[in-house]
């Protein structure tokens, strides 16, 4: 079933255009991934897709309802979350109370102790900092906490914008563990990331962006293999 | 001449009211990024609702707290919604607007009392005004105790709505990091009225108990405005910590030169301006640095 159809995005800022005419599509289930290089516009369309931007023009269609334009806290209780790039923790309030926060949606309250738990289990550093302050964690705990956070909201659609970038190795395999289970729960996810050959190992679909327009689209496996993508992108790291 | 305990127990207790005010300012500054120039015009008027509570109704002055707080929320919330939220946003540091258009709220809630009030001073006279009782062998009036303990009721309340309860926690989140506040679902605009109503209860309930103390008349809470902005930049707002110390120091310099030295009472104001001046030009970020620590408020 088609959970989000975007149609034609364009966002500024001011006037500067920084997604020119964006469309992609995704299904409930389905983990997609927006790749492109420093600037391309991922994280304009993702913070346009969660509200904290307005965009000039488009369709954003979620689950049969034109959203486009409404402010982020709606669409956060309408079950689009976005996990920020950067981290964007509340530095002086502890783990717990940045994951509790999570579940400020009224329809999250009510399970939110159950979902507590599972992230615990996913991450169990967290549990052992629940009364750190979350400015002073870590960057890969800091990275948990804010995936945890996102979580926390049960979000019908997830995105994550480059939720590996600045960790150590070991930490971005972790990271992607966590993806993975994340995916297994049926949880559907636009994921944005610089690590396009993770990234691409954890899709079901990609779409190539490059200077605020889509220039390549495919299935995973398609574009593992695409010489654009290799010669452009998978020129690092490896699976 | 007092001695030193004296100083410290009248210091401890003025600190409290000064921690008082200042929060009032913190949490608007938190949420919106404005300096809420207004605090002491509200202040003036929360002296003048418990005056007429006190003299209509015969309320006592610390139990029409009961009233003055909840009703100044509610104003708090209706300024909130009719003026302030058509200001354009604020950025790092207040706008201009913001700084204007409070002041310009300032004088309206000044001729407003000139209006209602007349300017003759006032003052609410009980039965406990002239007394007093010994603390900790220190000779303490009456009303300044119940000052205390209003300000300590008051500044735990805060602490455990923000502590405790969603609504609190959204202030909180709002002031650390507004976008990842709306992301989580947070209506800024909501917890913007919250804010400015809670600030301005506080204004109102500080102003309220510092009619038992002084005279007034509608210029009155400039100089108390004044003491808050010390209390800021003096000690930050990180933290209850950092507020309680920022309003010891200064209730303490101003109680200790009063004792000490022949400095008259009326220059007592003269104390809080001085300390922020010479704090001032002692930071030398200057007022970045205190609207950087207004920023970090509630952390
Ligand atoms: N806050 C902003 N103000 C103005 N321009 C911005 C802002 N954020 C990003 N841009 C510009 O928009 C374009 C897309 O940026 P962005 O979406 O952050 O790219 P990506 O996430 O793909 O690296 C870039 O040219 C960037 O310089
Ligand atoms: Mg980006």
């Amino acid at each position: 079933m088609r959970l989000l159809t975007v149609e034609s995005l364009d966002v500024f800022y001011g006037d500067v255009q920084a997604v020119r005419n964006v469309s992609f599509t995704v299904d409930e289930g389905e983990v997609v991934t927006l790749i492109g290089a420093n600037g391309a516009g991922k994280s304009t369309t993702l913070r346009a897709l969660a509200g904290l931007l307005v965009p000039r023009a488009g369709r954003v269609v979620f689950d049969g309802q034109e959203l486009a334009g409404r402010p982020a806290n709606e669409l956060a209780s309408r079950g689009i979350v976005l996990v920020p790039e950067g981290r964007q923790l509340w530095p002086a309030m502890t783990v717990l109370e940045n994951l509790r926060m999570g579940a400020y949606p009224k329809h999250a309250r009510a399970r939110a102790d159950a979902i507590l738990g599972e992230i615990f289990a996913m991450f169990p550093i967290l549990e052992r900092r629940v009364s750190q302050k979350a400015g002073t964690l870590s960057g890969g705990e800091q990275q948990m906490c804010a995936i945890g956070r996102g979580l926390m909201a049960q979000p019908r659609l997830l995105l994550l914008d480059e939720p590996a970038l600045g960790l150590s190795p070991l930490l971005v395999r972790e990271v992607f563990a966590s993806l993975r289970a994340i995916r297994a729960r049926g949880v559907t996810i636009v994921l944005v990331e610089q690590n396009v050959p993770h990234a691409l190992a954890l899709a079901d679909r990609a779409y190539v962006l490059e200077t605020g327009r889509v220039t390549l689209t495919g299935t995973a496996s398609e574009l593992l293999v695409d010489s654009r993508v290799r010669d452009g992108y998978l020129g690092y790291g490896s699976v | 001449m007092q001695d030193i305990a004296g100083v410290l127990v009248n210091s401890v207790i003025s600190a409290a009211l000064y921690a008082t005010m200042a929060y009032g300012l913190a949490v608007i500054y938190g949420v919106m990024r404005i300096i809420n120039l207004a605090h002491a015009g509200l202040m003036m008027l929360g002296a003048y609702a418990t005056f007429s509570l006190f003299t209509r109704f015969g309320l006592d002055p610390f139990l029409s707290l009961l009233v003055v707080g909840p009703l100044f929320f509610l104003f708090g919330v209706v300024l909130y919604r009719l003026v302030v939220r058509r200001l354009p946003r604020s950025g790092a540091t207040p706008s201009m607007e913001s700084l204007l258009l409070l002041f310009g709220v300032w004088l309206v809630l000044q001729n407003f009392a000139y209006f209602i009030w007349t300017g003759d001073t006032q003052s609410i006279l009980t039965a406990y005004t002239m007394k007093s009782v010994a603390v900790l062998g220190v000779r303490v009036g009456v009303p300044s105790l119940f000052v205390f303990a209003g300000s300590v009721l008051s500044l735990v309340f805060l602490n455990v709505v923000l502590k405790t309860t969603y609504l609190g926690k959204a202030i909180r989140a709002v002031t650390q990091n507004r976008d990842a506040a709306l992301l989580a679902g947070v209506d800024a605009d909501s917890i913007s009225a919250v804010a400015f109503g809670l600030g301005t209860a506080f204004a109102g309930v500080a102003g309220g108990m510092l009619s038992t103390l002084y005279a007034f008349t509608p210029d009155f809470g400039r100089s108390f405005l004044l003491k808050a902005f010390c209390i800021i930049v003096l000690g930050g707002m990180e933290s209850v910590t950092g507020v309680a110390a920022g309003a010891l120091v200064l209730a303490f310099l101003e109680n200790g030169l009063s004792a000490w030295t022949t400095l008259p009472t009326s220059f007592q104001d003269a104390v809080s301006f001085t300390l922020l001046f010479v704090t001032l030009v002692a930071f030398p970020q200057g007022l970045p640095g205190l609207f950087a620590r207004l920023r970090t408020a509630f952390r």
